[in-house]
C-alpha cells in the first residue's frame, strides 16, 4: 500500500506538480521508510528528463558563450573562496612555516620563469605590449575563465588576469621594470658593436673629406698660378 | 574551440568540479542547445532563453559540489536543472508568490535531488533515442499529452492544471498518473 501510495506520488513529483501536502507526505515516505522505492524515483526521474528529447533542436546566438564567460568571470571571487576553502581542507596538515617556504620557492621560480620568457622574447626581437588590449574572441571565450583558474594555481599570475581585464598598471610594473633592462642589455650586447663600427666609419669619411678639401685647395691655386 | 567529443560527460564533471573552465566550455558546447531547446519550449522568448541557459551555467559552476559524483546522473542533472530554472522563471514572470531568489533557495528549489539508485543516461544515446520518445508520446491520448505538457512545460501543478481545464484535480492527478505510466510503459516496449 506504501509503496503503491508512493509510485502515485513520485510520478507527480518528478513532474514537479505535487502541491505543498502531498510534497510534505512524500518526503515523510523518503525519510520514513526502508523500502522506498528509490529505483522507480530515478527511472522516473530519467523519464521525464527524456521528453525533450523529442522537440526539435534549436541553438542559442553564438555570442551567449562570451557573456556566459563575463558571469563566470565575474563571480571569480567567489570561485577563488572556494577553491581556497577546498585546498585548505586537503592540507590541514601544513604548518605555517612550511606554506610560507613554498610560497617564497614558489615566487622564486615564477620570477624566474617570467624572466626566461621576456628573455627569449628579447632575442627574437618581439615587442611587448603592455597596453595591449583583452580580445575576447568566440574561441577565447571561457579563456578569460580558464587564464583565472590556472592563476588560481599560481598566485602570481593571479594579477595577469587583473592586468587583461581590469587593470594593466598593477600587474605591468614588475614586469616593466625587468623589460627595461633587458632592453638596455639587449642594446649593449648587440648594438654597441654597430654603433662603434658607424662611429669609426665616420672618421675615416671625416679625414677623407679634408684630405680632399686640401686637394682642391691646391688645385684651384695651381689653376690661379698658370693663368697669371 | 574546445574538443568537445574527446572526455566523457562524467571525465568532464569531475574537471569541472576542479574548477576547469576549458572542461565547462565543452560541457556547454555540447549540452547548450538541448538545454536551449528545452529552455525556448518554457519561455519561448529567445532572449529570456538565452539568459536563462547562461545562468544554468553560472549554477553549474558555482553549485557544482551540489552534483553527486556517485550517481553521475549528469544528463537527468543538467536537463531537471534548466527545467527548474526555467519554470521559475516563468512563475516568476507570471507572479506567482515564491521566496526570494537566494543561494538556500537555489540550492532546494532550483538544484535537482536525484534519486541514487540509479542507470546513468548519456546525451548521445538520448539523442538517438528520440524517435522512440516521439513515438511513445505519440501513443498518450490528447488529454494525457496536455495535462504532461502543462505539467512539463508548463510548470502548473495540479490544481492549476485543474482550474484551467475546469475538472477536478483528482482528475488531473488520475491523468498525469496514466499519463506518465503509459510513457515508461511505450518506451520500455521500444526498447
Amino acid at each position: 500500500m506504501d509503496k503503491k501510495k508512493s509510485l502515485e506520488l513520485i510520478k507527480l513529483e518528478v513532474l514537479g506538480c505535487l502541491n505543498e501536502k502531498d510534497l510534505e507526505s512524500l518526503k515523510m515516505m523518503k525519510e520514513g521508510n526502508e523500502d522506498f522505492p528509490w529505483k522507480e524515483l530515478a527511472d522516473y526521474q530519467n523519464l521525464v528528463a527524456l521528453i525533450p528529447s523529442s522537440l526539435e533542436m534549436k541553438y542559442p546566438a553564438s555570442e551567449l558563450k562570451d557573456k556566459t564567460a563575463m558571469k563566470l568571470y565575474n563571480i571569480r571571487d567567489e570561485i577563488k573562496a572556494k577553491i581556497d576553502a577546498k585546498k585548505a581542507l586537503e592540507a590541514p596538515s601544513q604548518t605555517v612555516e612550511e606554506h610560507l617556504e613554498l610560497e617564497e620557492k614558489f615566487v622564486i621560480e615564477e620570477k624566474i620563469e617570467v624572466e626566461e620568457k621576456v628573455f627569449a622574447a628579447a632575442e627574437e626581437g618581439f615587442h611587448i605590449n603592455v597596453d595591449e588590449p583583452l580580445t575576447t574572441g568566440q574561441d577565447e571565450s571561457f579563456r578569460i575563465v580558464s587564464n583565472f583558474k590556472e592563476k588560481e594555481e599560481s598566485k602570481n599570475l593571479i594579477n595577469e588576469t587583473h592586468d587583461k581585464i581590469e587593470t594593466a598598471v598593477s600587474k605591468t610594473a614588475p614586469e616593466k621594470d625587468v623589460i627595461e633592462k633587458i632592453a638596455r642589455d639587449f642594446i649593449k650586447a648587440h648594438i654597441e658593436g654597430d654603433i662603434d663600427l658607424l662611429n669609426q666609419s665616420v672618421k675615416k669619411n671625416k679625414i677623407l673629406s679634408f684630405i680632399f678639401f686640401f686637394i682642391t685647395l691646391i688645385l684651384i691655386g695651381a689653376l690661379y698660378f698658370i693663368k697669371q | 574551440m574546445a574538443e568537445s567529443n574527446s572526455l566523457t560527460d562524467a571525465e568532464i564533471m569531475l574537471k569541472i568540479a576542479g574548477y576547469d573552465s576549458k572542461a565547462l566550455e565543452q560541457l556547454y558546447d555540447r549540452y547548450a542547445p538541448f538545454l536551449y531547446t528545452l529552455i525556448k519550449k518554457i519561455v519561448t522568448d529567445k532572449e529570456t532563453a538565452e539568459e536563462i541557459l547562461s545562468d544554468v551555467f553560472v549554477i553549474i559552476w558555482r553549485q557544482i559540489d551540489q552534483f553527486d559524483f556517485k550517481t553521475n546522473n549528469i544528463y537527468t542533472w543538467l536537463v531537471t536543472l534548466a527545467r527548474n530554472k526555467a519554470i521559475d522563471v516563468l512563475n516568476r514572470r507570471g507572479g506567482k508568490m515564491l521566496p526570494d531568489y537566494s543561494d538556500e533557495y537555489e540550492k532546494e528549489q532550483i538544484i535537482p535531488k536525484l534519486s541514487a539508485d540509479v542507470a546513468a543516461l548519456e546525451l548521445e544515446e538520448v539523442l538517438n533515442g528520440k524517435g522512440k520518445m516521439e513515438k511513445a508520446l505519440g501513443s498518450l491520448t490528447d488529454a494525457q499529452r496536455y495535462v504532461l505538457e502543462l505539467s512539463y512545460y508548463g510548470g502548473l501543478d495540479q490544481e492549476e492544471i485543474a482550474n484551467k481545464l475546469k475538472i477536478p484535480t483528482v482528475t488531473v492527478k488520475s491523468k498525469m498518473q496514466v499519463a506518465i505510466g503509459n510513457l515508461m510503459q511505450k518506451l520500455s516496449e521500444a526498447k
